[in-house]
């Protein structure tokens, strides 16, 4: 009997144990019972574990998400750090593309504007190497038909003149080189006198007497005396002016930015210029063919523009 | 009438000699080769891993419902039960792994998997000491199968005690099965390391 039992002992645990979960289950389910013991042991067993494994689980996971985010951060930082350079470089250049075709307009626009002056447009391609030497050098030379003692303008102001020509190469002269002169005058009194380059930056403008009142701001123009540049150009207006032995000491700021020329005009002619404003100049620079069929009503067209701006 | 009533005394009899034998055919563990290895494990590791894989359960439910694929309790019921090959330990283990089970989950009255867990615990240990447990080919077979009775012992507990619609076999059942039989094979290969050496 003792023998029968061990041997059927797992079986009738087995059979014990299913039947006492079968009994439990019918308590539950006939009675309506819960029991909420045993959940509540389960739950008191396992939680703390869960939790446990929820905070390692975020924590490893932050951690991890972290650090590849950050590799991902870094790796996409320095690619994007790449991407600003070349966008920047690129932006540079763009900006310069559009400088340039402002510049090249508006050189465009006077020129177009006034075609009773043959022009040629230059690019400056480098300065002179001698520091106290205000001279730059363009791109145009003996075979666009350039010569000495021609003038050189932008639309802004003259720049200054040709003092060497080589075959595609020509060298000016600037306005505040201390060897320049420009016959000069004033638009609003006419008073005459010639500025001169003093090795500054800014040039001066010479022999006007003291008894000449001068302010600072006046408009200073071509006097076409020096036969190099027409009649009327402007040249800079008055930065300041003092009374000095025997004339004033007039410092002249340059229409013209001289430090930072690019584009330039080569007056190929010392033919009177009549300088229109920069808004007439655009508008007339599109009807520039139909002006420069029309050769005949430019004079008319000077004359009465002259004589409309009165002094200037 | 041909048939002619049998003594009470000898329908007794065959009913104790089919009983009996079911107990061999159930009992095959006892009776096993008392020469077959009996694995061991370091102390804690059977509750450290039981423990762990209620907590995966339940835990893994809140990333996804992926992990309904594999029953994590369900393959270390069968693992021990296989590896320990004491049916007692097994019925036991298993039991208290499935009334866990229930007591994690909110709507399942207490007992359900209980019964269905205790009696593969019983099983496989019975199971373990009779067949090759250790290749993975027979891993797998051996869980496509606990996994497919566990369904029907839970299938027939709901219909006849809960009174509810269960499926004996679905497609999804089998999908499942054929996911918790191959994730077994590598896990069963991970729990063969807390094995204490012989």
């Amino acid at each position: 009997m003792i023998d029968t039992y061990s041997r059927h002992r797992p079986l009738a645990l087995l059979a014990i144990v299913v039947v006492a979960q079968v009994m439990l289950l019918a308590f539950q389910i006939k009675g309506e019972h819960d029991v909420r013991l045993i959940r509540y042991w389960a739950v008191a067993l396992v939680t703390p574990l869960e939790r446990a494994g929820t905070w390692s689980f975020s924590k490893v996971g932050g951690a991890w998400g972290g650090y590849v985010g950050l590799r991902n951060a870094r790796a996409e930082n320095d690619r994007m750090r790449i991407e600003l350079d070349q966008l920047r470089l690129r932006n540079r250049e763009l900006e310069s593309q559009a400088a340039e075709a402002q510049r090249l307009t508006t050189v465009l626009n006077f020129r177009s504007a006034h075609p009773e002056a043959a022009m040629l447009a230059a690019q400056v391609i480098g300065s002179s190497a001698d520091p106290t030497s205000h001279t730059l050098f363009i791109n145009r030379g003996e075979h666009d038909r350039l010569r000495i003692n021609m003038g050189v303008v932008t639309p802004d102001g003259i720049v200054g003149k040709i003092v060497e020509v080589l075959p595609n190469t020509a060298q000016v002269l600037l306005i505040n080189d201390k060897d320049s002169g420009v016959g000069a005058l004033f638009c609003a009194t006419r008073t005459h006198g010639v500025v001169r380059g003093s090795g500054d930056p800014d040039p001066r403008m010479e022999y006007v007497v003291n008894d000449e009142k001068v302010q600072a701001g006046d408009v200073i123009a071509t006097s076409g005396e020096d036969r190099i540049f027409p009649k009327d150009f402007p040249i800079g207006t008055v930065e300041s002016a003092k009374p000095g032995n025997p004339f004033q000491v007039i410092r002249v700021q340059p229409s013209a930015r001289l430090d930072r020329l690019e584009e330039v005009l080569v007056l190929l002619t010392q033919q009177e210029v009549v300088i229109k404003k920069p808004e007439a100049a655009a508008s007339a620079g599109e009807g520039a063919a139909a002006a420069a069929l029309a050769p005949d009503a430019t004079p008319a067209k000077a004359a009465a523009a002259k004589s409309a701006a009165g002094p200037q | 009438m041909l048939l002619t009533r049998r003594p009470r005394k000898q329908r007794r009899r065959n009913l104790l000699l089919v009983l009996s034998e079911m107990a061999y055919m159930l009992n095959v563990g006892e009776r096993s080769d008392p020469n077959v290895e009996v694995h061991k494990f370091y102390g804690g590791a059977v509750l450290a891993v039981c423990l762990l894989a209620l907590v995966f359960q339940a835990f893994l439910h809140k990333y996804g419902r992926w992990s309904e694929l594999i029953d994590l309790p369900l393959l270390v019921t069968i693992y021990f039960g296989v590896s320990r090959r004491n049916p007692v330990t097994g019925l036991f283990l298993g039991g208290t792994i499935g009334i866990l089970q229930d007591a994690l989950s909110h709507d399942n009255p207490i007992g359900m998997y209980g019964i269905a867990k205790t009696i593969i615990g019983y099983l496989a240990s019975s199971i373990g000491g009779r067949i090759d447990t250790e290749h993975p080919l027979s891993r797998f077979a051996l869980v496509f199968f606990f996994f497919h009775f566990h369904q029907v012992i839970l299938a027939i507990t709901q219909r006849v005690l809960l009174n509810h619609s269960a499926p004996l076999f679905t497609l999804r059942l089998l999908l499942d099965s054929l996911v918790t039989a191959a994730f077994a094979v590598p896990l069963f290969a991970l729990l063969d390391r807390l094995r204490r050496p012989s």
